[in-house]
């Protein structure tokens, strides 16, 4: 290998990190500054953004005062009644529960759609993809008057029950399905396995990253509801992150440094689940092993 | 069909046997598996959508109550409303700039971010952390990036010489300027999808592409791409929808200002409903949209399906 | 006909067959659907009678309030709920509250679902200028016969017409409001200006824009402030409650112009384009864009992170410079509000309202009258420190009495302020002109802004028209 082809992996090498470096700070310098505002003064968080220095996303002076006011345990927190632990409890569980339901009744309506025969399914597909297609603040009252004629409304069931279908799930989970060669699941029938086995044993395995990727957006997607909850839930003892983190802006004022906090606490949890589930988004070694 | 034959029955049979014939009974039991999710939908979309179709065609504001039925008169008005126009405008214009550049980005970050190494691992975490960000904190974050005085933008561009640039408060910038915001915080998400599409792609079609000579843009480009066409679709069409439905950061960082520079839509929509007290004009809004999103998807999905379909 | 052909119409027939079936159990679905909603109607019950008052001890009753979401206000509200349950030996003990509590800008949508729904609610937090709107659609009951003239004493006569409709008290005021304008003294004594500390020597426009110029500091010259002459209004958003002062307050006192809109309560063509408002508005642009002493794109915070020399605010702003530094830490002044023509203060009365479909009646108007009384407004005060609409406790404050630091909100209050425009139309009109201030603020022509609004307000409002004669 000559020397010029070596120098020339080397320059290869230091731009792939550059460019890597630049998407870094992209998107994460946004970030870091969410959650190292968390950690300031509340007044310090406007004061340092002209000129730009490095005191306008380090705070001069660190606290885990906001934290300690959103989750109740400073004077003023406690005067205040803030119980950020009951908002993420709650948030989390209507995700969890809604993420479980939706695994089962969305990969077997997917799978349907992908998979069985039935007349005119196309048409029934149009009617599951058209419940997307109306913006959700027009639909949001007359769900409301649903939900409350049901008498679910401030319970956690309102938050849960209306999304534990969803047609978004549904119709990716079809392209995903589909991708499955037909070959495997007939030849399963032909050994006398029902649908049910079919897609127990065969669609699903074959599957698996389109599936948790997209209980992954899923979970973000009712993690960040904010509108719904705000219109369904009254009694605040079950209402969720997002309206908590709006809630700390009043007619007069917004509490920029327990938003922050808020909004930290609120991003990590998903953040985490991410990678946690990395793994499923990565190709084999195979690839890499073709790099140098 | 292949089994239409088989499907030929004796003249004489009754109702019963009729409905328990084989494949009728493979049609009820392919039909619970749908069931569920459908009745979510007809009770949690439907209705509320049904109502907004009739709530369309009388005078109605939440306060006040149904007062008169008016027919298509909404529609009628719609059609004269300037704003209204405006609006669909704002919408296309924001979802054609947003669309294709959303997902060349995470097309192009899907391939070389597949792989298993460390510091991928951590640069796709970093582009999907704005995904999950408050948008409480991304508007304010962004309106301080691009304020016209001390953006971050702006000191940039001073010490290349620039003069400082309005965005927000500049009605031709603010529609852009909300985009690129929206790209940013959106393209982890169908990086993710891609990415789990790239997944489901077998390793031996660019091997055996390898073997046979191609570059790596050709691989991309002969085996990578068709192979991910249906998850491909899939992401244009759902981007689509939900760009045309934008709200939050409208709501959150213009009001659709300046100069109803970025009045999307639904910003007007909500406008209507809540603020205007007239949910019926707002309703016959939605019913436009949806009608438009209806046949904008369908040849989407159209094209989609021609294009590859062998 | 072959073999081939009969399958295939048998297909047809039983392909149909399940179309059917499956559009019978969706339609039916609908239809259960649809019933559900049509079996439980709104409950539209008239106040309960009071003559059904129980004999014996009345079970526990619950009473929903729907509020914006502010710790202090809700704390407050807790608190008089406590002493209104000792109150006549314990008559109302049995009366307890559940909040329902949203953020500001969505109070008025959440109003608006809960009332579409039918749910029942009891009580409810209104903004002044929305009173007439809730009085309009009936979304709250009137309370004129329930309240003597001795009681309507109680409050600022500013108070009691935003909380009116056609000239009926529809909800007694929780608190009031009037912007004036604060300073931070540091900054006005670095300058060398010392603002007026009389309400009659208030500044006219002309003066404090020298003022705010003279604040305004760009210290490394490299065209952006390092310390801004003026913030305008709460918060960073534009809205009538501050900046509608500028295009009143260049009228007349009975103007056109200073009233903002005709006597019909839905016209505003001739009243919000007039060339004095035009005027005005062309100096609310000019302050951002011409003299720049306040930023275009507004900064959070910019007043109480010391980055602006004077803000127009109501004086809950000094609860929250005490919270943010600590009692008394931060030194503030106050001067009048500047004006054109007529010196102006929009007043901001907070409303208690009583929802048609409470079961309550009597438990509710009860807790009304008692928090909205001197015993009750003295209990507000203590928690969210905002001008009193109680005349007996300002009475008794020291800090709005002569010589008190806050003694100049109360003047204003009474010799310059003023409820805004009142009509059922006002969301509409708020909404509209937000967006009008919003444009000319950024440089569209304010005649051509002004006109063009005041002829989309007027079709907005057109539904109302004659509501009060």
């Amino acid at each position: 290998m000559s020397i010029s082809r070596l120098v020339g992996l080397g320059a290869r090498k230091i731009i792939e990190y550059a460019i890597y470096l630049a998407i870094l700070l992209i998107f994460v310098i946004p970030f870091a500054w969410m959650i190292l505002g968390s950690l300031r003064n509340e007044t310090e968080i406007f004061a340092n953004l002209y000129p730009f220095t490095w005191h306008t996303i380090v705070p001069i002076e660190w606290t885990l005062k906001n934290y300690l006011d959103i989750f109740g345990l400073s004077p003023e927190g406690q005067s205040y009644g803030l119980n950020f632990q009951r908002f993420l409890f709650n948030s989390f569980l209507v995700s969890a529960a809604v993420v479980c339901s939706s695994l089962v009744v969305n990969t077997m309506g997917a799978y349907f759609f992908a998979r069985l025969d039935f007349p005119y399914k196309n048409v029934l597909l149009v009617f599951v993809i058209a419940t997307m297609l109306v913006p959700f603040q027009v639909t949001m009252v007359p769900l409301y008057i649903v939900v409350s004629s049901l008498n679910l409304e401030d319970t956690y069931w309102a938050l849960i029950l209306p999304w534990y279908a969803s047609p978004f799930v549904i119709f990716a989970l079809i392209q995903f399905f589909k991708e499955i060669p037909k070959e495997l699941d007939e030849a399963a029938i032909i050994d006398g396995a029902s649908y049910w086995g079919v897609l127990r044993h065969v669609i699903v395995p074959n599957a698996i990253p389109g599936i948790i990727t997209l209980a992954l957006l899923e979970f973000q997607f009712i993690w960040n509801l904010f509108y719904w909850p705000l219109i369904a839930i009254s009694n605040n003892n079950l209402q969720m992150i997002q309206v908590a983190i709006s809630q700390q802006t009043t007619q007069t004022q917004v509490y920029w440094g327990r938003t922050f906090a808020g909004a930290t606490l609120a991003s990590l949890p998903v953040i985490i689940l991410f990678l946690a589930l990395q793994r499923y988004y990565v190709q084999g070694i195979a690839l890499s092993g073709l790099k140098g | 069909m292949s089994d239409m034959v088989v499907a030929t029955r004796p003249a004489r049979e009754g109702l019963w046997q009729r409905i328990w014939r084989r494949r009728t009974r493979n049609y009820v039991i392919a039909f619970l598996f749908v069931l569920p999710a459908l009745i979510n939908f007809t009770i949690f979309r439907y209705l509320p959508i049904l109502t907004t179709l009739r709530a369309s065609l009388w005078q109605y504001s939440l306060l006040g109550g149904y007062g008169d039925f008016i027919g298509l008169q909404h529609y009628r008005f719609m059609l004269e409303d300037p704003i209204f126009w405006k609006s669909l405008r704002v919408t296309a214009a924001f979802v054609l700039l947003k669309v294709p550049l959303q997902v060349a980005f995470s097309l192009v970050l899907a391939v070389f971010l597949r792989q298993e190494r460390w510091i991928l691992g951590v640069v796709r975490s970093a582009i999907f952390t704005p995904v999950v960000t408050s948008m409480i904190v991304v508007s304010v974050l962004w309106s301080m990036m691009y304020h016209s005085q001390l953006g971050l933008i702006n000191s940039l561009f001073s010490i290349v010489g620039i003069p400082r640039q309005a965005f927000l408060s500049n009605a031709n910038r603010a529609l852009p300027a909300v985009t690129v915001m929206m790209i940013w915080k959106e393209v982890g998400f169908s990086l993710i999808l891609l990415l789990a599409g790239l997944k489901g792609i077998p390793e031996v079609y660019s091997e055996a592409a390898i073997v046979d000579g191609a570059n790596r843009l050709q691989i991309f480009w002969h085996v990578t791409l068709p192979l991910l066409r249906r998850v491909l679709m899939f992401v244009v069409v759902t981007q689509t929808i939900f760009s045309s439905q934008v709200f939050v950061p409208v709501y959150a960082m213009t009001r659709g200002g300046p100069l109803n520079a970025t009045k999307v839509i639904v910003y007007y929509i909500y406008q209507y409903g809540f603020l205007f007290q007239d949910m019926g004009y707002a309703s016959a809004m939605s019913i436009a949209t949806l009608v438009i999103l209806l046949v904008v998807s369908g040849i989407q999905m159209r094209a989609f399906r021609s294009e590859v379909e062998y | 006909m072959n073999i081939k052909r009969l399958g295939r119409v048998a297909e047809g027939v039983s392909r149909r067959w399940f179309t059917w079936l499956s559009l019978v159990l969706v339609l039916a679905l609908v239809v259960v659907g649809c019933a559900a909603p049509a079996l439980a109607p709104p409950a539209e019950k008239a106040p309960a009678e009071k003559e059904e008052a129980p004999a014996g001890p009345p079970e526990k009753v619950t009473l929903r309030f729907l509020a914006i979401q502010d710790d202090a206000q809700l704390n407050a509200w807790k608190e008089i709920l406590q002493e209104f349950q000792q109150i006549e030996d314990g008559k109302w003990s049995y009366v307890d509250i559940q909040f329902e509590s949203v953020p500001f800008r969505e109070l008025f949508p959440k109003i608006e679902a809960s009332v579409a729904a039918g749910l029942p609610w009891d009580l409810l937090e209104a903004d002044g200028p929305d009173m007439k709107h809730y009085g309009f659609n009936r979304v709250i009951l009137p309370l004129g016969e329930y309240f003597t003239e001795d009681e309507l004493k109680q409050w600022f006569p500013q108070s009691i017409e935003e909380g009116s409709f056609r000239g009926e008290l529809y909800g007694p005021p929780m608190m009031q409001s009037c912007s004036l304008m604060m300073y931070n003294t540091e900054m006005t004594e670095a300058a060398g200006i010392s603002p007026p500390q009389a309400l009659a020597d208030s500044w006219t426009m002309d003066e404090a824009l020298e003022a705010w110029q003279k604040t305004t500091v760009d210290q490394d010259g490299d065209g952006v402030p390092d310390q801004w002459g003026l913030r305008w209004g709460q918060g960073t958003w534009v809205g009538d409650y501050e900046h509608g002062i500028f295009h009143r307050s260049n009228g007349e006192k009975g103007s056109p112009t200073y009233e903002g809109m005709g006597e019909d309560g839905v016209s505003f063509v001739g009243y919000l384009d007039t060339p004095e408002s035009i005027e005005a508005m062309q100096f609310y642009q000019d302050i951002h864009q011409e003299y720049a002493v306040t930023p275009i794109e507004p900064i959070p915070n910019i007043f109480e992170s010391e980055q602006a020399a004077f803000m127009v605010t109501p004086d809950n702003r000094i609860g929250e410079l005490n919270r943010l530094y600590g009692e008394g830490e931060f030194s503030w002044g106050v001067t009048g509000i500047p004006y054109f023509v007529t010196p102006v203060c929009q007043t901001g009365s907070w409303h208690y309202g009583i929802s048609p479909n409470t079961e309550h009646f009597e438990e509710a108007l009860a807790y009304v009258k008692f928090a909205s009384s001197d015993a009750g407004a003295r209990i507000w005060y203590k928690h969210v420190r905002q001008l009193p609409a109680n005349v007996a406790l300002f009475n008794e404050l020291p800090e709005y009495q002569e010589g008190g630091r806050q003694h100049i909100w109360f003047e204003a209050m009474n010799e310059i302020g003023v409820p805004r425009i009142q009509t059922p139309c006002y969301t509409e009109y708020q909404q509209m002109f937000a967006e009008a201030a919003l444009n000319i603020q950024q440089g569209a022509d304010p005649a051509d802004e002004l006109s063009a609004t005041a002829r989309r307000i007027e079709g907005l409002c057109a539904k109302y028209a004659g509501w009060n004669e």
